[in-house]
């Protein structure tokens, strides 16, 4: 139980952090803890094959939304300069 | 529980040496793999951190690299085992792929995790530990100060170059 | 799942929705809601909607991504 609970620890703080930061780009790696914390929930809450997948499914969505999230920033700064 | 307690540390330091160990081995502080890592680096860097160590951080962001490949494959371990963990290391793999990474360092460091969150088990640890201790290593790197972690992590770069 | 688990969780469903009302910055709008969808993933594993769980974490990047799309065309850059 004590796993859980420090999974879910970490996932607020991060959560708290994510909004608080200020800097557009230095949120998201404090949005990838939170997806790494979420991540290893999931397979402790339900220990099965299939949540495996599920986890690695959402890891792999926010990792794409987080690359396209910086992606997009980058390009567009450079447009309109 | 003590023996709880002392287990989630020792193995919180384990995965941090796996992954850290791997990424600097593949090189992922280099060049930014995407121009969103570029980005974060960048960023990084003007709140007083070091390039090199943000470029790794923005790797870690942008695509799914060792440090993903170790969570999976403990978490494959952890419910069925050294096939769970290879497993894991497939959808790592297919991971990488989407989002256009050649993918080298997330599926070796998920093989490596398995074997040795796999021997861990085998003295006596238990895998859900190993879950735990990868999401406090990453919040030891991503999650508490930008600024000292990027500057820890161009340290180990320059001194592996 | 205990309560406690599940306050600090339901909390993460506040704070990413706070977020996206207050912040102005588009960016910081998608980077908020994903510490929306983050929140609900756990109550969905916790039911053992495991299907539902994949589907939403597939369906909530590609949005994103379409949202994306659409702005840049708009021309909304930092």
């Amino acid at each position: 139980m004590i796993e859980l609970l420090l999974c879910a620890g970490i996932a607020g703080y991060a959560a708290l952090r994510v909004v608080l930061e200020r800097n557009t780009m230095r949120k998201l790696p404090f949005l990838n803890v939170v997806s790494f914390a979420v991540a290893g929930a999931i397979v402790l809450i339900v220990p099965h094959p299939l949540a495996v997948l599920a986890a690695a499914a959402y890891f792999v969505g926010s990792t794409l939304e987080s690359n396209a999230i910086a992606s997009t920033w980058a390009g567009g700064g450079k447009k309109d300069e | 529980m003590p023996s709880e307690l002392l287990e989630i540390p020792l193995a919180a330091v384990v995965c941090w040496v796996n992954f850290v160990t791997i990424d600097l081995f593949f090189g992922l502080p280099r060049e930014g793999g995407v121009s969103g890592a570029t980005a974060i680096a960048q960023e990084v860097e003007a709140g007083g951190g070091d390039l090199k160590g943000g470029t790794m951080m923005g790797n870690i962001v942008s695509s799914p690299d060792a440090s993903a490949g170790t969570l999976l494959a403990s978490c494959g371990v952890a419910v069925a085992g050294v096939p769970g963990g290879l497993f894991a290391a497939l959808l790592v793999y297919i991971g990488n792929r989407i989002c256009y990474d050649p993918g080298y360092a997330g599926t070796t460091g998920a093989v490596t995790a398995t074997f040795i969150v796999y021997a861990f088990t085998l003295a006596g640890f238990s895998a859900t530990s190993f879950i735990v201790g990868m999401v406090v290593a990453i919040l030891t790197i991503q999650g508490l100060s930008h600024r000292h972690a990027s500057r820890l992590l161009g340290r180990l770069w320059k001194w592996r170059t | 799942m205990n309560e406690l688990v599940m306050a600090v969780f339901g909390a993460m469903l506040l704070i990413g929705a706070i977020g996206t009302v207050r912040s102005h910055d588009p960016f910081d709008k998608l980077i908020s809601l994903g510490v929306l969808v983050a929140g609900v993933m756990p109550f969905l594993a916790d039911r053992g909607y495991l299907d539902v769980l994949a589907a939403t974490a597939l369906i909530a990047p590609l949005s994103t991504i379409f949202i994306l799309m659409a702005m840049r065309r708009e021309g909304h850059g930092p």
